[in-house]
C-alpha cells in the first residue's frame, strides 16, 4: 500500500513540477539533429510503443504543462465506466481565440482495438507544439488554425484491449454489457485466454479429417489442404469454452455493438446495420463527442483514425447516401485524398462504401452529413510497409505476415502452438499471433506512419479557409454619398461552406460587416464591373455570404452617407475566422 | 345569413371569455395534471405509481403512470403514449380518464383487478409538456416545440420572427390579405372558412393567407422562426426528417425523446405500444407492403405483424363503433414507426377524438334536405362545434392596419389556436370507456405461454428422454415477426434446470424460439442423467413465464 502511495506521488511529481527525470544516454551537445524532428523536446515520448489510458493522460497532461501558451488539456465528458475523455486544443493562444478559428478535428481508437490512432493523434500534438519556437510554417499554421486532438475515444475498452486477454480483433466495442445471443445474459460466454498469456489465440486440433495441413514454408501457419490431399488439423476457433452450456463457444463476448454504427446520420438498427446500439449517440463516449463538435462550430476538417490497410478513407459509407456527396465535396476530397497517396506510400485514396463495405451509422459520415465537415478515415498500417510490394493477393499477404514476423521481428508477433487439454475438444493446441500483431504497428514502423499520417492532417487543417480582407475601394456618388467597396478572398481550397452544409443551411452565413454608423444600404456583388448584385435591405452594414469558396472571393458592396466613412472592415464565418482590417479613406486602398 | 348570424353571436360569445366556453374546454395545466396524477396515485396506491422518466428544460417532469404496480417488470406490458403531439391536448385527457376509470373498476370489478395483476400497464399521460403549456400561457398558440431553444430556419438568428398578437386578443389566429394573385377563396359553404381556390376547376383565388404576426426579419416569410423547439413526434429514429423544422440537430437528441427511448429499451417485458397521436393505424390498418417490407432498409411491415395489425384493427373497429374516423398516415421521425421498426414491438394508433359527424337534421320542414358533409374539414368542424353550442371556435375576420401591407385590405381572424383538438371535456368519457373496454379485450388475446404434453421416457442405461411441447395459448404471437430480427426483443426461451447429480446426455440446456403465433407450439426434447426431479422453464418477458417439473424415471 505505502509503496503504491510513493508510486503516485512520483507520478504526480513528474506530472506537476514540470521537472521531467529520466536518465538520458547523450548530452544535448552530442545530438546532430535529423531534419523534421524536434530538437529538444520539452516532452519526450517514445514512439516505438503503445500507451494505455493513464499513459496517454501522462502525455497530455506533460505537454499541457510544459506548453501552457499552444496546449489546453480539458475532458469532453466520461467514458461508460467513468473515465474522462480528455481533449487537447492545440493552437496559438497569443493570436486569438482558438475557438474562433478554423479548427482540424483528430480522434483515434473509436474501435478499440485499434490503437494506434492514440499514438498518431498524439504524435501530432506532440509534433505541432515542440516544433513551434523552430518552424516558421508551424508557428503560423497554429497562429492561423486550431487543432482539437482526442486520443482515444473509447478509453474503457482501450484499457480492456491491452490489459485483459484479446486477440488482434477484440474487443472493437465499447464495455457496455450487452446480450449478444437473445437468451437474456450479458456477457455470459467471453473468450477464455486458456494458456493464461494474455493473448485469445487459435485453438487447432490434429484429426486426419481436418482440411488444414501445416505450411511446408513456414511451419507456424495453416493453410487448406488440397481437394484431393488428407488434411491433418481442425481448426476450433478462438480460444475459449462454452461458459454457459448452449451448445456454443464465446457467443457473448464483452460489449458487443460497434461504436462507429452508432452515429446520427442515416442510422439503422442492429437488424439492418450489424453492431447498432439503441439510437444515435446512445453511446457515452460519442454522445460527448458530438456535444463537442455541436460546441465547436469552428472545426471544418476531420480525422478519425482506424486500422488496419492503408486506406484514405472518405464517405459515403452507405450506398444509400451517394447524393450526400455531390460534386463540389468530392473536388476537394479528391484533391487532399491525392495529396495523402503522395505522401503516405502504400496507402489508397477510396471511397467506403464502394471499396471497402457499405455501413450505415459511421462517424464520418456524420461528420460531413449532419455537420459538412470535410472528414477523412484513415485506416493505419498498410501491409506495403512490411515488404517492398504492392498489389498482392490478400492470400499472399496473410503468408508475408508469417515470414515477416520471422524476418524482421524474430517470431515475436506469435504465440508458438503448445498442447491444452481443453474440457470439450479433448488434446489440442492453442496458438496464433498475439493481439499486437498484424492490426498494430510494430514498433519500429510507428513513427515513421505516425509522422506520414500527421503531415497528412496538418495539410488538410492548412487548406482550412483562410480569409483575407485584400481591398477596399472607395467611389464618390452625389448627395454626400460614397460608394465602398470591400473584397474578401479564401486563399485556400476548402470552402466556408461545404455544398453539403449549403443545401441545409448547416452552419449560418458568412457576414461581412463595415463599421460604418452610416450605411444605407449594402449588396453581395455577383459581378462588380456590371454592378450585378443582390441587395440584402434588413441591416445592410453586416452582410450574409452563404459561401465563401475554396480559391475564389466574394465582393461586398455598400452605399454610406459620408464623405470619409469610416472604412473598418469585418469578416465572421464559423469555419471561416474571423478578421478585421483598417483602411485609410484617401490611399488607394489597394496593397 | 344565418350561418354568418350565428357566428358573429359566436364571435361575440368569445370576445366576452364567457365562463361556459373556459369551463367546456378546461383542459389542465402542468401543474393541474401533476397534482391530479398525484391524487391518483396516493388513492390507489396498491394498483398504481406514478413516477418520473425524466425532466424537460424547463424542469418539468415526464409522468409515467405504472399501473399494475406489483411485479410490474415481470408482467407483459402495453404502453400508452399520449400527448406526443404538442397540440393534441386530449389525448392527454383520454389517457388519464381511461386509466382513472381502470383504477375505479379495479375496485369494484374483479375482472379488471385480475387484468392489472396480470398485465402491466404504462401510461404516459403527457410526452411534450413544454409544448401543451403554451395552451395556458397568455398568449395562445398552436405550440408543437418543447423548450429547447432551435433556431428553425437556420440562419444564425434565434427566435427573431415570433407571432405577434396584433388584434390583442390573445390568440394567435390568421391573417388575410386581399390581393389578386393570392390562391385563398372563401368556402362556399362558410364563407369564414379560407380554402385553397382549384385553378383547374375555374376557381379564382383573392387573398393572401399568412398567420398572425409580423416579419420581423424582412426575409418575405412571417413567424417562420418563433419560440421552441423539438418536435416530440418528429425526432424519433425511423424515417428522420433531416433538418425539416421542428426535427432537431440530429434523432433523439432532446431530453423527452431519449428519456422515453431510454426507458423502453430497458424495459424488455412491452408487448405492443399504442399511441394517441395524429396517425390513424387502428380504424384502417397499414396494409403489406412486399416491396417495402423486403427492402434492406425495412419500411413496411413484415407479413405476419400486417396480419396482426387487421386482427387488432377489426377489435378496435367492433369495440370503437367509430364514425368519420380520419386516415392519417405515420409521418417522418414519429414514434409509432420508431416503436415498431426500431424498437420491434408491434404499435398502434389513434387520435381517439375526432370530428364527429353531424347527426342528420329531422326537421324536413319546408323541404330542408340533410346536409352532405363538406370536402373541406374546417368547414364540418365549425358545422359540429355550432350544433354543440361550443363557444369561441372562431374568431371573426375583422379589418387591421398592417405595417408590412401599407395601402392593402388585411383582415385577421380564424379557428381559434388547439379548437379542433380540445373538444368539449365531457364528451372524452364516453370515449376514454371504450378504449378502456378495447384495452381489456386486447389483453385478453396476448400471448400466454404453456408447457404442455410433457412426457418422461425411460431410455436404456439410467437415461431419461423428456419431450414437451411449449405453447402459446393466447391469439396473438409471442412477439412481433420483425422482433425476431431486434436484439431488444428476447425470443421464447425454455431453460431445463438441473442439479447437481443429473447431466444433460443430448439436447441444449437452454433452447431458443421465434415467435410463435396465437396456438402456435414448438417442441423439446432431452436426454438426461441421473434420479429426481429437473425443471423445465418456458418464459419470454412479453409472453410469460411457466415453469413444471418432470420425475426422471
Amino acid at each position: 500500500m505505502k509503496k503504491r502511495i510513493l508510486t503516485i506521488a512520483f507520478l504526480s511529481a513528474c506530472l506537476f513540477s514540470g521537472l521531467i527525470s529520466e536518465t538520458k544516454a547523450q548530452t544535448a551537445d552530442q545530438v546532430f539533429r535529423a531534419a523534421g524532428t524536434p530538437q529538444a523536446p520539452k516532452v519526450t515520448v517514445s514512439w516505438n510503443r503503445y500507451y494505455d489510458y493513464d499513459g496517454l493522460t501522462e502525455i497530455c497532461a506533460k505537454l499541457a504543462k510544459a506548453h501552457p501558451n499552444l496546449v489546453k488539456m480539458e475532458t469532453i465528458g466520461d467514458s461508460y465506466e467513468g473515465r474522462r475523455i480528455w481533449v487537447l486544443t492545440i493552437s496559438d493562444f497569443n493570436t486569438g481565440d482558438p475557438d474562433r478559428k478554423p479548427a482540424m478535428y483528430i480522434d483515434g481508437n473509436i474501435h478499440s482495438n485499434e490503437i494506434q490512432g492514440s499514438e498518431f493523434a498524439l504524435y501530432t500534438a506532440w509534433y505541432l507544439v515542440e516544433n513551434f519556437h523552430d518552424n516558421k510554417f508551424i508557428q503560423e499554421l497554429l497562429q492561423q488554425k486550431t487543432f482539437y486532438i482526442i486520443p482515444t475515444i473509447n478509453p474503457d475498452a482501450r484499457n480492456h484491449f491491452m490489459h485483459q486477454a484479446n486477440s488482434p480483433h477484440s474487443p472493437r466495442s465499447g464495455m457496455i454489457p450487452l446480450d449478444d445471443d437473445g437468451d437474456g445474459l450479458v456477457d455470459e460466454d467471453q473468450p477464455d485466454d486458456l494458456n493464461k498469456d494474455g493473448h485469445i489465440t487459435f485453438m487447432r486440433r490434429k484429426s486426419p479429417n481436418g482440411r488444414y495441413i501445416q505450411d511446408p514454408q513456414n511451419p507456424l501457419r495453416l493453410i487448406p489442404a488440397k481437394p484431393d490431399q488428407p488434411g491433418q488439423y481442425e481448426l476450433l476457433g478462438y480460444e475459449g469454452l462454452d461458459n454457459d452450456g448452449d451448445g456454443k463457444v464465446n457467443e457473448d463476448p464483452p460489449g458487443y455493438y460497434d461504436p462507429n454504427r452508432d452515429w446520427g446520420w442515416n442510422w439503422q438498427p442492429d437488424y439492418i446495420q450489424r453492431g447498432a446500439y439503441k439510437y444515435p449517440f446512445s453511446i457515452p463516449e460519442n454522445r460527448a463527442v458530438k456535444d463537442f463538435v455541436l460546441r465547436h462550430p469552428n472545426i471544418a476538417g476531420a480525422q478519425s483514425y482506424h486500422n488496419n490497410g492503408g486506406m484514405i478513407l472518405r464517405g459515403p459509407g452507405a450506398e444509400e447516401d451517394q447524393n450526400t456527396y455531390n460534386r463540389d465535396d468530392n473536388q476537394v476530397y479528391d484533391l487532399l485524398g491525392k495529396y495523402a497517396e503522395q505522401i503516405i506510400p502504400g496507402y489508397t485514396y477510396m471511397v467506403v462504401y464502394k471499396d471497402l463495405y457499405s455501413a450505415f451509422g459511421g462517424e464520418l459520415d456524420w461528420f460531413h452529413g449532419a455537420r459538412g465537415i470535410f472528414t477523412f478515415s484513415n485506416e493505419l498500417m498498410s501491409p506495403y510497409l512490411q515488404f517492398d510490394r504492392k498489389g498482392t493477393s490478400s492470400a499472399d499477404r496473410e503468408a508475408e505476415q508469417y515470414d515477416f514476423n520471422q524476418m524482421l521481428l524474430f517470431n515475436d508477433a506469435f504465440v508458438e502452438w503448445t498442447p491444452f487439454d481443453h474440457p470439450t475438444y479433448g488434446k489440442v493446441e492453442i496458438g496464433g499471433f498475439k493481439k499486437n500483431y498484424p492490426r498494430a504497428h510494430p514498433g519500429f514502423l510507428l513513427e515513421e506512419d505516425a509522422h506520414r499520417n500527421m503531415a497528412f492532417t496538418v495539410y488538410q487543417a492548412f487548406q482550412l479557409p483562410q480569409l483575407v480582407i485584400q481591398d477596399v475601394q472607395t467611389r464618390k456618388l452625389p448627395h454626400g454619398l460614397t460608394e465602398v467597396t470591400a473584397t474578401v478572398a479564401n486563399t485556400r481550397i476548402i470552402p466556408t461552406h461545404s455544398s453539403q452544409d449549403l443545401k441545409y443551411r448547416i452552419e449560418r452565413p458568412d457576414y461581412i460587416s463595415l463599421r460604418d454608423s452610416t450605411v444605407v444600404a449594402g449588396m453581395v456583388l455577383e459581378n462588380a464591373d456590371l454592378n450585378l448584385g443582390k441587395e440584402q435591405k434588413l441591416n445592410p452594414a453586416r452582410l450574409e455570404i452563404p459561401n465563401i469558396p475554396g480559391m475564389g472571393y466574394i465582393k461586398a458592396r455598400w452605399i454610406v452617407k459620408a464623405n470619409k466613412p469610416n472604412l473598418l472592415v469585418e469578416v465572421d464565418s464559423r469555419k471561416g475566422g474571423v478578421v478585421s482590417r483598417r483602411f485609410e479613406p484617401d490611399s488607394k486602398n489597394t496593397p | 345569413m344565418n350561418i354568418n348570424l350565428k357566428a358573429a353571436l359566436l364571435g361575440i360569445a368569445f370576445s366576452g371569455l364567457s365562463s361556459v366556453a373556459v369551463a367546456q374546454r378546461d383542459y389542465q395545466s402542468y401543474e393541474q395534471l401533476t397534482a391530479r396524477l398525484q391524487k391518483l396515485s396516493s388513492r390507489y396506491s396498491k394498483l398504481v405509481s406514478l413516477t418520473t422518466v425524466g425532466k424537460t428544460a424547463t424542469g418539468k417532469e415526464i409522468w409515467l403512470l405504472t399501473m399494475g404496480r406489483d411485479n410490474a417488470a415481470n408482467k407483459p406490458a402495453i404502453v400508452v403514449a399520449a400527448g406526443v403531439e404538442g397540440t393534441q391536448l386530449a389525448t392527454t385527457e383520454l389517457a388519464v380518464q381511461m386509466a382513472e376509470q381502470m383504477l375505479q373498476g379495479a375496485v369494484l370489478q374483479d375482472s379488471v383487478r385480475d387484468l392489472l395483476l396480470s398485465k402491466t400497464f404504462y401510461i404516459f399521460p403527457n410526452l411534450n409538456p413544454d409544448a401543451s403549456e403554451q395552451y395556458h400561457e397568455k398568449l395562445r398558440w398552436e405550440r408543437f416545440g418543447n423548450a429547447q431553444p432551435i433556431d428553425d430556419d437556420r440562419d444564425g438568428r434565434m427566435f427573431e420572427d415570433p407571432y405577434e398578437d396584433l388584434n390583442k386578443d390573445g390568440l394567435i389566429t390568421m391573417m388575410r390579405v386581399k390581393n389578386p394573385t393570392g390562391p385563398f377563396r372563401p368556402a362556399d359553404e362558410d364563407p369564414r372558412v379560407m380554402v385553397k381556390a382549384d385553378v383547374s376547376k375555374g376557381e379564382k383565388g383573392g387573398y393572401l393567407l399568412y398567420t398572425e404576426g409580423i416579419d420581423n426579419d424582412k426575409d418575405g416569410k412571417w413567424n417562420e422562426d418563433p419560440e421552441g423547439g423539438v418536435m416530440f413526434n418528429r425526432n424519433f429514429t425511423f424515417d428522420y426528417p433531416y433538418f425539416q423544422q421542428g426535427a432537431g440537430e440530429h434523432p433523439m437528441s432532446e431530453r423527452e425523446t431519449k428519456a422515453f427511448a431510454d426507458f423502453m429499451y430497458e424495459a424488455r417485458n412491452v408487448y405492443a405500444v399504442f399511441v394517441f397521436g395524429p396517425a390513424n393505424t387502428l380504424t384502417e390498418p397499414l396494409r403489406y407492403d412486399k416491396a417495402a417490407a423486403s427492402k434492406r432498409i425495412v419500411s413496411g411491415l413484415l407479413e405476419k405483424d400486417a396480419a396482426v395489425n387487421s386482427q387488432i384493427s377489426k377489435l378496435y373497429n367492433r369495440t370503437i363503433q367509430p364514425k368519420n374516423a380520419p386516415r392519417v398516415a405515420p409521418s417522418p421521425g414519429d414514434v409509432l414507426q420508431w416503436a415498431y421498426f426500431h424498437y420491434g414491438r408491434f404499435s398502434y394508433s389513434t387520435p381517439g377524438w375526432w370530428t364527429p359527424p353531424i347527426e342528420a337534421s329531422k326537421d324536413t320542414t319546408g323541404g330542408k334536405k340533410p346536409q352532405a358533409p363538406s370536402e373541406h374539414d374546417d368547414v364540418n368542424f365549425l358545422r359540429w362545434a355550432e350544433a354543440n353550442d361550443m363557444a369561441g371556435v372562431f374568431v371573426n375576420w375583422k379589418p387591421i392596419k398592417h405595417p408590412d401591407f401599407p395601402d392593402q385590405e388585411v383582415e385577421i381572424g380564424g379557428l381559434a389556436p388547439y379548437v379542433k383538438q380540445t373538444p368539449p371535456v365531457r364528451t372524452l368519457g364516453p370515449i376514454a370507456t371504450k378504449h378502456f373496454q378495447f384495452f381489456s379485450a386486447y389483453a385478453k388475446w396476448m400471448p400466454s405461454l404453456q408447457i404442455v404434453n410433457i412426457s418422461s421416457e425411460k431410455v436404456a442405461g439410467g437415461l431419461t428422454r423428456i419431450t414437451a411441447d411449449v405453447y402459446n395459448q393466447g391469439s396473438l404471437p409471442t412477439h412481433s415477426e420483425i422482433g425476431d430480427k431486434s436484439r431488444w426483443v428476447q425470443k421464447v426461451k425454455v431453460t431445463l434446470k438441473l442439479s447437481d447429480n443429473q447431466e444433460v446426455v443430448s439436447g441444449n440446456k437452454i433452447q431458443l424460439s421465434n415467435a410463435l403465433a396465437g396456438g402456435e407450439k414448438f417442441q423439446v426434447s432431452w436426454l438426461v442423467s441421473g434420479k429426481g426431479y429437473v425443471s423445465i422453464i418456458a418464459s419470454s418477458p412479453t409472453a410469460g413465464k411457466q415453469t413444471k417439473e418432470v420425475f426422471l424415471r
